[in-house]
Formats: structure tokens, C-alpha cells, sequence
């Protein structure tokens, strides 16, 4: 019998393996470095400004689409199930659950995730290809501190205002359509949505927006320092980046919610 | 001083480096000359710290940098200046910005200080006007001249030249060799110039090594280069210029 493929199947499994674990071990390392050279940020301080105006200002039209889209949807959708049952005054306390706790946030962080991810995988990516990270190595400035902290920084700032916005502008449209196509009084939507919101159902949603900065911002950093091989090399890393950060979102996502919610 | 003790280097498992030794005292000026893809760059990198060799040591005035962490580097690395091959400038910064990085960075310089250097430099590469403009709206030329001025703007004692005159004019090519051999004279500067170009090295350097197929074939005073009867060098000093 020939052994030979097999052998050779479980030695590329090997070196995958070990290539994955390695990887991780960098990844690790490297998220480290960007938590120890927090104390810089004093000299990084602009980086930090730009970086805040990138993620947080620029990002405030696609946080609002995505929040007024999923705040509408849910209380026409949801409204239309409730008015089966006769249960539409039930509307807002529904819509603002889902609003507030879950959907609110996922889509925001799949979208900060395709753009802040984005733009960082690509830019850093374009840097480590044209030689400016290791010009700065070469100058004795640590890119980690100089590139990634300022972004980590800026996000974990950045995202609770835009999830406060994004919590507003959800509400706020998801009234909207109550009132304008449920023909529901604002009053009634209003009294289901605030008397029933407990502090855990804001914790949820504030906690997410930390944990995806972090998701975000170094796992498209560490793709952008990892880009290899041009300008295809680039585009590679920038979707590697997206898909693992915005797959990390999703499983983020389900799981604050499961811990928060459990615990409070 | 810098030393490369018995340094190989492997690229997965093509060799590039197979076994180099090659010193470079301060206050002296050794070219490196050898063939397209050979690993010149790949030395200087080196010579950084930036990359790590599979075997061997690489010494900076007596410390043995391949053991050493990243961050241990960092103090090592400020002692030189390096031009990158493609310059390498930061393109999210003005060209003032680039010129002062280092000043900014590492330096306690007041910021009058800082502008006084960089305007200097300015003046010396002949960039007026282009302080505020990004790095993409240069000619080659110029971002080259940028890189040098980044690098020599801190005054470090030993300076890394990845190709300095490639792609420039001639008359641009001699300001920078004739600086380069006056900083030599007056502020003990120490060079390493990576090159193609023949006649850069007996413009400026002292000692040349040529690196072909791995090896260090030849290592020595500059006037000694043509009693070698090696092949290659033969073939260089009759073109003058190596084919890229
Ligand atoms: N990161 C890398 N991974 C794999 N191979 C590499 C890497 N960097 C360089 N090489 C290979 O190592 C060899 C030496 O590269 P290096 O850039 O040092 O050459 P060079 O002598 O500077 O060439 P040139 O004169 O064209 O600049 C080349 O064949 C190159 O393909
Ligand atoms: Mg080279």
C-alpha cells in the first residue's frame, strides 16, 4: 500500500499548524506591545487627533445609515408580526431591545469594521511594503507605538459617542416608522421603550463598543505590518483583515451579550 | 565600528548570505559592490538589526545586536542613518515633517532648533519652496535627496547608504559624494554606500568589498581592486558600470 500521500497530507497539516500558532503567538505579542505603549500617547498625540477624526467624525454618516436602516426595518417588521396578535403597543419595548442590545451594535461594528479596518489593513499594509515601517524601526521608533496605539486609543474612545449616536438615531427612526406607518402614538411608543429599559440593557451595547475596537483595530493592524509581497500583497492582507475582524465581531457579539446579561 | 562575523542568511531555503565577514571602521568609508539581487541591501539590514541572520554575530561598537529585543535596538539603531533603496520617506508627512522626524522623535531639540536644522537641510538639498508638500509630488531625484537629508539631518556617526546616487543627475550625484567625503573629514563620519555605479567608489570610499554569489570575493583598499584577477571584477572594472 502507498503511504506516501497521506504522509505527505499530514505534513502539510503539520506546517499549517505550526504556521497558525506561530502566527498567533505573534498576534499576541503584538497586542501586547499596542496595550504597554499606552504611556506614549502624549507624543503621539497628534496620531491619536488624526486617528480620532478618521474612526470617530468621518465615521458618524455610515454609523447613522446603518443605525436609522435597522431602526426602521425592526419596527416595521416587528410591528407588522406584533399587529397579528393585537399586541402593537408592545412595539417599542421590542424594537429598543433589539436596538440597543443587539442588532444596533452588531451592524455598527461590521461597518467600522469594513471601514476603519479597512482603511488601517490598507494603509499600514502600503507602509510596510514601501519600507516605512522598517524606516522607522530604523530610526529607533517603535511602529507599534507610533502606528498602532494612536489607532487602538482613538477607537476605544471613538466608539462609545458612536454607539450612543447609533443607539439615538435607531430609536429615534424605529419612533419614526411606528408613528408614520403603524399609525402608533409617539406617546404609546415612547412609554413601552423607557419605563422597561433596565441599566443592563445599555451595558450590553457600551461594553460591545470597547471590545470591538480592540477586535478592529488590531487585527486589521496586524494584517496591514504583516503584507508581504507588493501590491497584491496588500489587497490580501487588507481582506484577510476584514473577514477575521468582522467573523470576531459576530462572535464577540453573541458572546457580551451572553456573559453581560447572565451576570446582571 | 561595525562587524559582521561569519553571517549566513537564508531566505526559506535559498541562501543568500553564505558565511560573510566584513568590517567597517568608524571614520572610514567601505563600499559594497556586487551584482542585482545579490544581498547588498540585505547586509545593511543587517547592519540594522532589522533582520535577523540564521547564523553568525553582527557587532556594533562591541555589542553583539543579533541577541538583543527589539526594544534594545532602538538605542543602537539611533547611532546610524540610513537611506533606504526606495528611499522609504514617509508619505503621510510633509517633507519638512520627514527631515525633522528623527529631531521630533528622539532628540530634546527646542522646536526653533528643529526648524533651524531643517531649514538648512532644506537649503542644501535645494528644496525650497517644497517644505510643505507631500512626498508623492517629488521627482525621484529629490525624494532621494529627502532620504539623505533625513538620515544625515541628526548628525549620527555612522550612515548606511542603500544606493545613494542611483537615478540622480551627475551634477547631484557629486554634491552628494563631495558631502559625503566632507562630512568624513570634518565630523568623523563613518559610511557604508551600497553601489552599482564604479566610479562612486573610487570618488569616496576607502575600502570596497564585492559580494558575488553568496560570498565576499573581495575585501580591500580601493587601489587593490585592480590587482584582483577574479572574473567578475574584471568584468566591472572594464563596463564600469555593473549591470542591473
Ligand atoms: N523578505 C524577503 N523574503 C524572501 N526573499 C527575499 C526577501 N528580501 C529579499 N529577498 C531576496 O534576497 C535576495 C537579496 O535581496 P537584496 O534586496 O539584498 O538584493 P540587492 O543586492 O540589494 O539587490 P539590488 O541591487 O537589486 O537592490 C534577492 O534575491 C531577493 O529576492
Ligand atoms: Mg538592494
Amino acid at each position: 500500500m502507498n503511504l506516501a500521500p497521506a504522509t505527505a497530507f499530514r505534513k502539510d497539516i503539520n506546517l499549517r499548524l505550526k504556521d497558525f500558532f506561530l502566527t498567533m503567538q505573534e498576534f499576541f505579542l503584538f497586542s501586547l506591545r499596542a496595550f504597554l505603549t499606552i504611556p506614549k500617547i502624549k507624543r503621539y498625540w497628534r496620531d491619536f487627533l488624526d486617528q480620532a477624526t478618521i474612526c470617530g467624525t468621518d465615521s458618524i454618516p455610515i454609523v447613522l445609515v446603518s443605525a436609522i436602516s435597522i431602526g426602521s426595518l425592526l419596527a416595521i417588521e416587528v410591528g407588522n408580526l406584533l399587529e397579528d396578535f393585537g399586541a402593537k403597543t408592545m412595539l417599542g419595548r421590542s424594537t429598543s431591545i433589539s436596538v440597543i442590545r443587539e442588532l444596533g451594535p452588531l451592524l455598527m461594528g461590521l461597518m467600522l469594521s469594513a471601514r476603519f479596518g479597512a482603511r488601517n489593513g490598507a494603509e499600514l499594509g502600503a507602509m510596510q511594503i514601501s519600507e516605512q515601517i522598517d524606516a522607522l524601526r530604523a530610526f529607533g521608533t517603535d511602529p507599534v507605538a507610533k502606528l498602532v496605539m494612536p489607532r487602538l486609543i482613538a477607537a476605544l474612545v471613538m466608539f462609545l459617542p458612536l454607539t450612543a449616536l447609533s443607539d439615538y438615531a435607531g430609536l429615534h427612526s424605529a419612533a419614526y416608522m411606528a408613528e408614520h406607518y403603524h399609525r402608533l402614538d409617539p406617546g404609546m411608543f415612547w412609554n413601552a421603550v423607557y419605563p422597561r429599559l433596565a441599566p443592563k440593557d445599555f451595558v450590553v451595547g457600551f461594553v460591545k463598543a470597547p471590545v470591538f475596537a480592540i477586535i478592529i483595530t488590531l487585527v486589521s493592524s496586524f494584517n496591514g505590518f504583516s503584507a508581504r509581497g507588493g501590491t497584491a500583497g496588500v489587497g490580501r492582507s487588507t481582506i484577510k483583515g476584514i473577514v477575521v475582524s468582522s467573523g470576531l465581531v459576530l462572535v464577540a457579539n453573541f458572546y457580551v451579550s451572553k456573559i453581560v446579561l447572565e451576570n446582571m | 565600528m561595525i562587524e559582521l562575523r561569519n553571517v549566513s542568511l537564508k531566505y526559506g531555503d535559498r541562501e543568500i548570505l553564505n558565511n560573510i565577514s566584513l568590517t567597517i571602521a568608524d571614520n572610514s568609508i567601505k563600499a559594497i559592490l556586487g551584482p542585482s539581487g545579490v544581498g547588498k541591501s540585505t547586509i545593511l539590514k543587517l547592519m540594522l538589526g532589522l533582520i535577523k541572520p540564521n547564523s553568525g554575530q553582527v557587532i556594533i561598537d562591541g555589542t553583539d545586536i543579533t541577541k538583543l529585543k527589539e526594544t534594545e535596538l532602538y538605542p543602537i539603531r539611533r547611532k546610524m542613518g540610513m537611506v533606504f533603496q526606495g528611499n522609504a520617506l514617509f508619505d503621510s508627512m510633509t517633507i519638512d515633517q520627514n527631515l525633522g522626524f528623527f529631531l521630533r522623535e528622539n532628540l530634546n531639540l527646542s522646536e526653533k532648533e528643529i526648524e533651524s536644522r531643517v531649514t538648512e537641510q532644506i537649503q542644501f538639498a535645494g528644496l525650497e519652496g517644497y517644505e510643505d508638500k507631500l512626498p508623492e509630488s517629488l521627482s525621484g531625484g529629490m525624494r532621494k535627496r529627502v532620504a539623505i537629508g533625513r538620515a544625515l539631518i541628526f548628525r549620527p556617526h555612522m550612515i548606511l547608504f542603500d544606493e545613494p546616487t542611483a537615478g540622480l543627475d551627475p551634477v547631484s550625484s557629486k554634491k552628494i559624494l563631495t558631502l559625503i567625503s566632507t562630512l568624513k573629514k570634518s565630523n568623523n563620519l563613518g559610511a557604508v554606500i551600497v553601489t552599482h555605479i564604479i566610479d562612486d567608489v573610487f570618488n569616496v570610499a576607502d575600502h570596497v568589498a564585492v559580494l558575488y554569489q553568496g560570498k565576499m570575493i573581495f575585501d580591500d583598499v580601493v587601489s587593490k581592486l585592480h590587482e584582483s584577477t577574479h572574473p567578475f571584477i574584471l568584468s566591472i572594472l572594464s563596463d564600469k558600470i555593473l549591470e542591473l
